[in-house]
């Protein structure tokens, strides 16, 4: 039970108490700002989990306002019609969500302002075509006379429907938080370029994302809709959109019930004091700006505290032996002719590199050599602008980071990649599920209990992965170190590219790491590709080496050959440039 | 034929004031990585100057300086007061320049009240271009509009101001190594980028509403022209003004608002997906 958790019983029980001790009127009110409240639960979703900011879901509740009216005044006693209808208005934001998602995503790694402000510019385009398009919505006057659903009344009963989406809401958004996908999500918001290199399609993840909180604003909006018997372009307004993020700031983005709280208290206020106390919107922004500014986890980040002495931590077994179940396939990867240049700065020039056996292979060069070049390269962060990669008989040239993951390449990073507010254990899982989970394994509790031999293996070697509640961030660099090695290989690769994987560390740290790469490499077949400065390291790991110099191959052999080569002794020794 | 003329000079018009603004977004959003969401309340305050200064009974060439001022120094606090705090955290600095925009706004509705207001442009003065007659005031602002773009050019490429900005871009640490003052010159490249905007604004209030929901219009089309043109060069930032501020006027004088913001909206998606990083971008 997460602490966050704990209060919405107690949120829902005042929820229901209102109408009996406040009367149907205040229930009424309540409603409107709880419908709003879900779409907020949406956002938070979004921005306090994914680290996606939409700024403009009013977009998706206005479409669920309209798509809900107009089926209700159409089909109002057709139920047959009506509740399929009444489910489009959930389902087609949803789609349209993730279809918008899905496009801004793949092409901007990272979560900058480019995904929030095509939302803003979505949600004003929506309402111009809302305004102008009188014979479908109805202009500037909007749909009028919607009935409510059958058999409820606005001011009765339609209340407790609204409660009922309410639980619905959040259970299921308290579902996908502690369900694999919540932790995938999570994962993405703190390392998306980690995922990525451990083969998640980061794009998909966050347009699922969006599209689940779209799919909530749709329902709210069609609740909306069947309430104020009226859907006016208004519900679309950037405004609206803006409102709904200042609630879901003030009632905590991390929070599940935070958003419900703040929309309800902060909303209600406002329709209360907007007209009596002047400067009240002024008022609502500095709150806001100074939330932002020094409280980023809102009203619920303070309840937090109080409740946090009744949370209980539950830990599972891992008790699901997996088959490590890759085919073994020899690792063959061939560099022909590559090139990549950067603006005018021609980093590899003509890399021809052959691996075709299976084994520990050495990438040496002097700085400025090309080798974290040709593996970025390799793994889809440069675009390489001439010749071909080629990768088991197929190429690979130019292909996103995640699919050339997914071919079996894995990669630990130079200055160690890993989640910092995750705990060890949640990298193992996350390192574990990257080849892949079903739909019903995303969504269910039985992926947490997974482990292979490569893990039991691990924790022999490294005691520190045993610590599966310890938080990534606060493990010391070498420990560090490991945790992506162990992040890397865990789901067993064909070939995994070690960037430095020593780098920082003491020498006892180091022989125990270059021991462990040695023995797990070997006993489970994985052919590793490792850029090394350290001597001691490159001895014991090397069967092969290969030495880059000035983005092209100079040399290659056994160790033996290349220290006998006299090209290398003159690059290393300054002698020829 | 006249029409056309006089469409083609109004667009001119309407692409530069628009490269004042974005100028203005791209000064912050490129030097400080800071999307400035108030950006556009700038350029309605700028409006709201002229309205001021006509109220007034003052000639509307006061109101240029005026503009430049105010949100010169609203920048400058805004700065000092809030951005300061968020340069390492770019997703908050997007929430709280959102949260300005709103304070910015409902500031400028106490003020001036939520009623539309016009500026009228100086009468005095026409002069005959190309077969139609064109404001002498306009033509003078475009004129000056092209001086003013051209020395910043020159400027940023010889002088030494242009320079320490540019290490401040390339790497802020080093920069404050060497001796640069950082944070001041974040502070005046704010006010700047503000004033910028500004000034933008008092120009085109003759022939915008003015309200103050205005800003929002501003802010996206800017934003658009970011993308199309990329961040970082002022050839990019001309070739996305008059993309998007073309497109927006043909498809609006052709198929009505609504269409010109759909022509706009498709393209800087298009541009998104097929150039992420604009056409002229520095990387």
């Amino acid at each position: 039970m997460r602490v966050a958790d704990l209060s919405f019983p107690v949120v829902l029980a005042l929820i229901c108490a209102v109408p009996f001790t406040m009367g149907e009127f205040t229930a009424h009110q309540l409603g409107l700002f709880l419908l709003y409240g879900i779409v907020a639960q949406g956002i938070a979703l979004c921005w306090g989990k994914v680290g996606i900011l939409p700024l403009g879901q009013s977009l998706f509740f206005g479409l669920g306002a309209y798509l809900g009216g107009s089926a209700l005044i159409a089909y109002e006693t057709q139920p047959v019609v009506l509740y399929p209808a009444l489910l489009g208005a959930i389902l087609v934001p949803a789609a349209l969500a993730g279809g918008i998602g899905f496009l801004v995503f793949r092409r901007q790694v990272g979560s900058g302002p480019y995904f929030s402000l095509i939302t803003l510019a979505l949600t004003m385009l929506a309402y111009q075509v809302a305004l102008s398009t009188d014979w479908l919505t109805g202009g500037f006057n909007g749909l009028s006379g919607i009935p409510s659903l059958p058999g409820t009344d606005p001011w009765t009963n339609l209340y407790w429907v609204i409660v009922l989406a309410l639980i619905l809401s959040t259970t299921v958004l308290l579902w996908i938080t502690r369900s694999p996908l919540g932790q995938l999500f999570q994962a993405v918001s703190e390392n998306e370029l980690r995922m990525s290199f451990l083969g998640y399609d980061t794009a998909k993840l966050k347009a699922l994302a969006f599209a689940i909180s779209a799919g909530l604003a749709g329902m709210a909006g069609a609740l909306f809709a069947a309430q104020q018997g009226i859907v006016t372009p208004q519900s679309l307004s950037y405004l609206l959109a803006g409102e709904l993020l200042i609630w879901t700031a003030l009632g905590g983005r991390n929070s599940l019930i935070g958003p419900v709280v703040g929309a309800v208290l902060v909303g209600m206020l406002t329709s209360e004091l907007r007209n009596t106390v002047q400067s009240w919107e002024i008022i609502m922004a500095l709150l806001f700006i100074g939330t932002v500014l020094f409280a980023p986890r809102g009203l619920a980040g303070l309840t937090e505290r109080f409740l946090a002495p009744f949370a209980q931590k539950t830990k599972t077994d891992r008790d699901d032996l997996r088959t490590v179940d890759r085919p073994l396939v020899p690792a063959s990867l061939r560099f022909k002719d590559v090139n990549v240049s950067v603006g005018a700065v021609n980093i590899l020039r003509g890399l021809t590199l052959d691996v075709k056996k299976t084994g520990l292979h050495c990438v040496i060069g002097p700085n400025g050599a090309g080798k974290t070049s040709a593996f970025n390269a390799m793994t889809g962060r440069l675009p390489v602008t001439g010749g071909q990669i080629h990768w088991k008989e197929r190429e690979i040239t130019n292909l996103p980071p995640h699919r050339v993951a997914r071919l079996g390449i894995a990669r630990k990073l130079q200055v160690p990649a890993i989640f910092p507010d995750m705990t060890i254990g949640q990298h193992i899982d996350i390192g574990l599920w990257s080849t892949g989970l079903t739909v019903s394994e995303m969504l269910g509790q039985r992926a947490f209990r997974r482990r292979n031999e490569i893990l039991d293996v691990l924790h022999d070697l490294f005691p520190v992965l045993g610590d599966e509640s310890k938080r990534a961030g606060s493990l010391s660099l070498g420990h560090r170190q490991v945790l992506e090695f162990a992040l890397s290989v865990i789901a067993r690769p064909n070939l995994v590219l070690l960037d430095e994987p020593c780098a920082g560390l003491s020498t006892e740290e180091t022989a125990e790491l270059t021991a462990a790469i040695r023995q797990i490499c070997r006993k489970f077949e994985i052919s590793a590709l490792i850029i090394e400065h350290d001597f001691s390291v490159i001895e014991s790991l090397s069967d092969h080496v290969y030495v880059l110099h000035q983005g092209a191959a100079l040399s290659e052999g056994s160790l033996e050959d290349i220290r006998a080569d006299t090209t290398v002794q003159a690059v290393y020794a300054g002698g020829r440039k | 034929m006249e029409s056309s003329v006089l469409f083609l000079l109004n667009t001119s018009y309407a692409v530069l004031t628009l490269a004042l603004v974005v100028l203005g977004l791209a000064i912050i959003f490129g030097l400080l990585g800071v999307l400035n969401m108030a950006h556009g309340e700038f350029v309605a305050i700028g409006a709201y100057c002229a309205f001021a200064v006509q109220s007034a009974g003052l000639p509307l060439i006061l109101s240029l300086p005026l503009a430049i001022i105010t949100t010169g120094a609203v920048g400058w606090l805004i700065e000092a007061s809030v951005i300061r705090h968020l340069y390492k955290r770019p997703f908050d600095t997007l929430l709280a320049t959102w949260g300005l925009s709103i304070l910015l706004r409902e500031g400028i509705e106490l003020a001036f009240g939520l009623e539309y207001r016009s500026v009228s442009e100086p009468v005095s003065g026409s002069v005959r271009l190309l077969g139609v007659d064109y404001p002498i005031y306009r033509i003078m602002l475009m004129v000056a509009l092209l001086i003013g773009f051209a020395a910043l050019y020159v400027w940023y490429r010889r002088s030494n101001a242009g320079v320490r900005v540019r290490a401040m871009i390339a790497n802020p640490q080093l920069a404050t190594i060497v001796g640069i003052d950082t944070q001041k010159l974040a502070r005046l490249a704010f006010a700047a980028g503000a004033a910028s905007a500004g000034l933008a604004g008092a120009m085109l209030a003759p022939l915008v509403r003015i309200e103050p929901f205005m800003g929002i219009d501003f802010l996206l089309q800017s934003f658009f022209v970011l993308v199309v043109g990329g961040l970082g060069s002022l050839e990019g930032l001309f070739i996305g003004s008059s993309l998007i501020g073309g497109a927006e006027s043909a498809g609006s004088t052709l198929m009505g608002g609504t269409a010109g913001y759909v022509t706009v909206l498709l393209i800087s998606i298009l541009f998104l997906w097929l150039k992420p990083e604009g056409l002229h971008a520095r990387r």
